[in-house]
């Protein structure tokens, strides 16, 4: 059986790719001007024939790559935070990167108006870590218990959250416009300077995150087993937090709020191999990635030349079917 | 070859040790008793090393445990913990498999040996026609076995069960009780808290009593279980008598 395991995960995975690859050339075909399947494949690889150099180089091929390295990180973020927190409703938002990095650009931009809007990936960074800073402080993260962890991260989120509220409601409309549809996890005007700037950073943390699948096992055992079997929790769950926080909130920071992607694909990737992190990761990984792709494609594609942004169309159809899924889930368990 | 806990002070904000020192014997099956709340659970997550001590020390074979490489004492002391964790989608032969993480490197990968060793935990807890289904899907029986056969693939000589009966129904509590004996036949040290005082008599080498965070007598359990003891430790008025199955002492509150 452990065979015929593995053998589910090969299958899984190549399937996967296979999808991905499909959804990331339907990507870069769909929008406000169509792009057949035979000029991009041309354009691609420098073939004879029709080409859409401008179109698809300049623009949809950085934001599709964007959207494929932020879906992958925001989910193994995601599959962190469940472990850690032996919690399958967590989420990186859990750990305050999205209210922090919220929290962090609006302030700038009424702070500091005048700042060059290219600074605004940098300001949400340091957003999202510093509110995950805090919420491990004061969740005291040495003796940490998951419980504790969460309710801290639920309060220091929405005083963020009440925060943004708060100046979006005292402030004129136009001053906060362009953040609030960063807010809301749009890849709109996304191209190679933002992809330059975070995916070695992500393809670097995501391997680091790979080689912890085991001890993520481990952890997932609980305290007193994890210790018994040898683990330093400690220094380890330390390890995985920070791991999980960059991931998410370099995601965000270019991508903005995209927050249901952490929630659900680690869900639908243990549904697909099971529980065991080996199997999990990876496919949670191409799942977030292929949920964003397809999210940012269709919001261009879907009521062109208007631009649905990406988060809100994993929030507005994830959303559904994720509950189907926990329903389903459940029985399953029960069975 | 022992356990030795000198004068430890451990616990949490509101509840210490008071100075506990207790030598556990190599071949022993030391059943820890007590009312709720004195102590055994942190007793034996200090002997675990999931609660630093504040105060004391504690000996594995005469060497300090928080001296040694955590993995080392992985390979002596293994831990049924009272409140363990169903970890979602793992199925019974990959947690038993996690047993073994004291053996592998960071990547969990597994040899040979480490199969062995989980096929082996499997038959003797008797769930390898088991072993494909979720841990979540079992019953509460099947379950703590399990996390047994996880122990028992761990191979350690010291294996901690932190109430391994609690919750289960009588069948269940004698098929764990049992599995325990036959552990300790096989040559482990184990150290168990019951609740159940004829069940601990029937069951235990030495007895260990706590009460208000101390240990208050150390002992056979017939020498142990008496009606003063009953009366100090948890407040009862009750008559020891010999169980007429077993010869040990049972108890009936007046
Ligand atoms: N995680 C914890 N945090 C704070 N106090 C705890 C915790 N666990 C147990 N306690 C307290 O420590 C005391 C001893 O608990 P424990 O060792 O679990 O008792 P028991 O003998 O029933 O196993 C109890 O008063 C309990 O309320
Ligand atoms: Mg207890």
């Amino acid at each position: 059986m452990r065979h015929a395991s593995s053998t589910r995960l090969i299958w899984t995975l190549l399937g996967l790719t296979f999808a991905a690859i499909a959804v990331f050339l339907w990507s870069l075909s769909a929008g406000a001007v169509h792009i057949p399947i035979a000029t991009i494949i041309n354009t691609l690889f420098d073939l004879d024939g029709p080409k859409q150099s401008f179109i698809i180089n300049k623009s949809r091929l950085p934001r599709s790559l964007l959207a494929f390295c932020t879906g992958g990180s925001l989910a193994l973020s995601g599959a962190i935070v469940q472990a850690l927190l032996r919690n399958p409703l967590a989420s990186p938002k859990i750990i305050g990167i999205n209210s922090g990095a919220a929290l962090g650009v609006l302030l700038t931009f009424i702070l500091a108006p005048t700042l060059n809007l290219n600074w605004l990936p940098v300001v949400a960074a340091c957003g999202g870590i510093l509110a995950a800073a805090a919420i491990f402080t004061v969740a005291e993260i040495a003796t940490v218990s998951p419980a504790r962890l969460a309710l801290v991260g639920i309060a220091i989120g929405m005083t963020c959250d009440a925060a943004v509220d708060f100046i979006l409601a005292t402030s004129e409309l136009y001053e906060v416009s362009a953040p609030l549809v960063w807010m809301t996890g749009s890849l709109w005007n996304r191209g190679w300077a933002h992809l330059n700037a975070v995916w070695p950073l992500l393809v670097g943390l995501s391997a680091i995150t790979l080689l912890y699948s085991y001890r993520l096992d481990l952890i997932r055992l609980g305290t007193a087993q994890a210790t018994s079997l040898g683990l330093n929790v400690r220094r380890e769950r330390l390890v995985l937090l920070a791991l999980a926080t960059l991931l998410a909130a370099l995601s965000v920071s270019v991508v903005g709020v995209l927050g249901f992607v952490g929630l659900m694909a680690p869900h639908i990737a243990r549904q697909m191999v099971g529980g065991t992190h080996r199997g999990l990761l990876p496919v949670a990984m191409l799942v977030g990635a292929i949920l964003v792709v397809v999210a940012d494609a269709a919001g261009r594609a879907l009521f062109a030349p208007l631009e649905v942004s990406a988060g809100i169309l994993t929030a507005m159809f994830g959303a559904p079917f994720f509950v189907f899924l926990l329903l389903s889930n459940t029985s399953e368990a029960r069975g | 070859m022992s356990i030795d806990l000198k004068n430890i002070q451990s616990g949490y904000d509101g509840f210490r040790l008071k100075d506990v020192s207790l030598q556990i014997a190599r071949d022993s099956l030391t059943v820890l008793i007590g009312p709720n709340g004195c102590g055994k659970s942190t007793l034996l997550k200090t002997i675990s090393r999931e609660l630093h001590p504040r105060g004391g020390r504690v000996l594995l074979d005469s060497k300090d445990v928080t001296q040694q490489r955590s993995k080392l004492v992985a390979r002596q002391i293994s831990v049924l913990p009272q409140h363990p964790v169903v970890p979602p989608g793992i199925t019974v032969e990959q947690l038993v498999g996690y047993g073994r993480a004291p053996y592998q490197n960071l990547l969990g990968l597994r040899s040979s040996e480490d199969r062995l060793r989980v096929e082996d935990a499997l038959e003797i807890v008797d769930l390898s026609p088991l072993k494909d289904k979720l841990v979540s899907a079992l019953s509460g029986g099947q379950r703590q076995r399990a996390f047994v056969a996880m122990c028992i693939a761990q191979d350690t000589p010291y294996v901690l069960f932190d109430e391994p009966t609690s919750f289960l129904d009588i069948r269940y509590q004698y098929e764990v009780l049992d599995l325990m004996a036959t552990l300790h036949e096989q040559g482990k040290t184990v150290v168990a808290v019951l609740h159940d005082i004829a069940q601990a008599a029937r069951y235990a080498t030495d007895l260990v009593v706590m009460k208000d965070a101390q240990v208050r007598a150390v002992g056979k359990p017939t020498d142990i279980i008496t009606e003063d003891m009953l009366s100090a430790v948890y407040g009862i008025d009750a008559r020891v008598y010999a169980d007429p199955v077993t010869g040990t002492p049972a108890v009936s509150a007046l």
